[in-house]
């Protein structure tokens, strides 16, 4: 009763179109004015020690370090290193485009950010050249997803947060389900192009593709110091984050030069601004939690599942329909706060690996990403291309089809993600 | 006049939060490295950086609370508008009102609550485990932010009521990315882009 009352409240709240994290914390505070006996004031004590762990700081120094990449024409250097790689084959600059964003990935752990980074530099490229308008967007839109599959990304450090899973194996886990996307990402593309005799590049030569590399060797080192120090153990995957935030400037700066000086200013601010407005939510969806625990509706969820007899199988079917329904109306941080803490508790009793489990939800988010009406992914390429999103979402299907596999096969083959971090990290 | 001062204020505390907290990091993670290698570390040792971790905990939970305030003045909060996006007219004034005045309420109810914590907590003498500040003053940031934030809710509604815009935050907008790119890659194979830089 007292869930319907909550989740009532919250959806009703959300619905009118104010923040997510004013609707958690109203909803909160409504209830236990109103119901319960908790005192509020802890409440105030919640609101500051919510975020107090340095896990979460891994959060605002990857999104100070995306920044900096963005802005430092970093993924400009990727985009030639892929192409004079891959762009010989069917598909040209379109599959060079999943690899450009394959690779900015694994050193910016945000989807949008990844879309925008590559896609306003190789979509215009790719109507020059002579594909269809709606061809790149579909390519680049979901490719662009992968940013938060390939590690590192923001989606898992939110998974953690709310469950405690280790970071670490998090990131080590996304490696294999992310390469593997790419590559089927590229098949699809592959495939398309042949079909419709879509413009190849002449191959590279091997000087030219050694140049291309050495000139994007200062962005590919950075995967090296994220992956490299967080698996040896010399970092924290917040110190990563905030070496990656020093080297991104650095790099931005003075090696490539892309970024004056005094714009820097102007990232740490919006840096700061987007990181505040996560925070606030991961704030509001703990104090959140933190009332779902003290009404024990988890643990009422869970029981009931088993005493159902829904198995692990069921429960996973639910569980994909449910987080692909809110990623219609939510944007993935804001679901993986809300959802995770509610879901996790039960994925446990039913003996479901964390790990897979987040991986699960984060290739959920990407889907989510990448389709309307909330799909944060749609709205960048369509920013990109001036093409309306009805247009665009036309254009992502056959794209969109091979993630929905892909999930299925995530879903149901645990190995996929857990087989790594269980070798690398036992 | 004074609404300026207060928007400088603000971006200025949350860029200089956000800076210092990746030097204070990076030093830290950069002592810990020399602390290994010969000859330095006699005297890198000597140093101890172990409250690292916390001030960087504070400065973030400081910029969080400012932040999360300038974000309401950029509209960069999030909300769920499918609802708002299919209203016209009066439905929707109403509607964006009530959800600005809702978050008004909300962080009002949060600063008197922190108030009245940081309060209580002034008159006890807990410190922070590393830094040993004093836990009143971290905390001051509970009750400051949100009342700026309410504050921030409150100004933008009466502009809202009089002009009929809200700020919006483009997610899909990066400065700084031009067409200038584009020209430059297209320009055909990768071995001219190469061979230009």
């Amino acid at each position: 009763m007292n869930a319907a009352i909550i989740f009532g409240l919250l959806i009703l709240l959300m619905l009118t179109g104010m923040p997510i994290s004013i609707s958690l914390g109203l909803t909160v505070l409504t209830f236990l004015f109103t119901m319960t006996n908790v005192p509020v004031e802890s409440v105030a004590l919640k609101l500051f020690t919510g975020i107090e762990k340095f896990e979460i700081m891994a959060i605002p120094f990857f999104i100070l370090a995306g920044n900096f990449l963005t802005h430092g024409g970093v993924a400009k250097r990727m985009i030639r290193f892929a192409t004079s790689m891959i762009g010989h084959w069917h598909g040209g600059l379109g599959l060079a485009a999943v690899m450009a964003c394959a690779l900015f990935a694994a050193i910016s752990g945000s989807s949008p950010a990844t879309v925008v980074a590559i896609g306003s530099v190789i979509l215009p490229a790719m109507v020059k050249q002579g594909f269809p308008a709606k061809f790149g967007a579909g390519v680049v839109t979901t490719s662009g997803a992968l940013g938060i599959l390939i590690p590192p990304s923001i989606a898992m450090v939110m998974y953690s947060v709310s469950t405690g899973t280790s970071v670490g194996s998090l990131f080590i886990a996304g490696v294999i389900p992310g390469i593997s996307l790419a590559i089927l990402l590229g098949i699809t593309t592959w495939w398309i192009a042949r079909k419709n005799n879509y413009p190849r590049l002449p191959k590279a030569s091997w000087g030219e593709r050694w140049t291309a590399f050495r000139e994007s060797i200062w962005g590919l080192l950075l995967i090296v110091v994220v992956m490299g120090g967080i698996y040896s153990g010399k970092f924290t995957p917040t110190e990563a984050a905030a070496m990656a935030a020093v080297y991104a400037f650095v790099v931005a700066v003075f090696v490539y030069k892309d970024l004056p000086i005094k714009r820097v200013a102007k990232v740490l601010l919006d840096s700061a601004s987007m990181s505040a407005m996560l925070l606030y939510i991961i704030t509001n969806a703990m104090l959140f939690s933190f009332l779902m625990t003290s009404e024990q509706i988890p643990q009422v969820m869970a029981d009931w599942m088993i005493m159902q007899g829904f198995g692990p199988l069921v429960f996973l079917l639910v569980v994909n329909i449910l987080l692909l329904i809110a990623g219609n109306v939510m944007e993935p941080s804001s679901i993986i706060l809300i959802m995770a803490p509610i879901l996790f508790p039960v994925a446990m009793k039913l003996g479901i690996d964390p790990i897979h489990f987040g991986i699960l939800i984060v290739v959920n988010m990407e889907i989510g990403m990448c389709h309307p009406p909330v799909g944060l992914n749609l709205y960048v390429a369509s920013g990109i291309t001036k093409m309306g999103i009805t247009e665009l979402t036309v254009a992502v299907w056959p794209w969109l089809l091979t993630m929905l596999c892909f999930l299925v096969v995530v879903t149901y083959y645990p190995p996929l993600s857990t087989w790594l971090p269980n070798l690398l990290m036992k | 006049m004074i609404n300026r001062f207060l928007n400088h204020i603000e971006e200025w505390i949350i860029a200089t939060l956000m800076a210092s907290a990746t030097v204070v990091i990076f030093l830290a993670v950069l002592h810990r490295f020399l602390s290994g290698v010969p000859y330095i570390q006699d005297y890198a040792v000597k140093l101890h950086v172990s409250w690292a971790q916390e001030l960087c905990i504070f400065m973030f939970v400081w910029m969080a609370k400012f932040g999360a305030a300038y974000g309401v003045r950029t509209g960069i909060h999030v909300g769920v508008d499918v609802i708002l996006r299919k209203l016209t007219g009066k439905s929707k004034t109403a509607l964006v009102l009530f959800g600005l005045l809702a978050g008004a309420t909300f962080t009002v109810i949060v600063g008197a609550l922190g108030s009245n914590f940081v309060w209580e907590m002034s008159h006890t003498d807990q410190t922070s485990s590393d830094l040993e500040l004093p836990m009143w003053i971290a905390y001051l940031c509970l009750p400051l932010g949100s009342f700026l934030m309410s504050f921030r809710f409150l100004q933008v509604a009466v502009s809202f009521f009089k002009t009929g815009e809200l700020p919006h935050h483009d997610h899909g907008h990066v400065e700084g990315l031009e067409d200038v790119y584009a020209n430059d890659l297209v320009a055909g194979t990768p071995s001219e882009a190469g061979a230009r830089k």
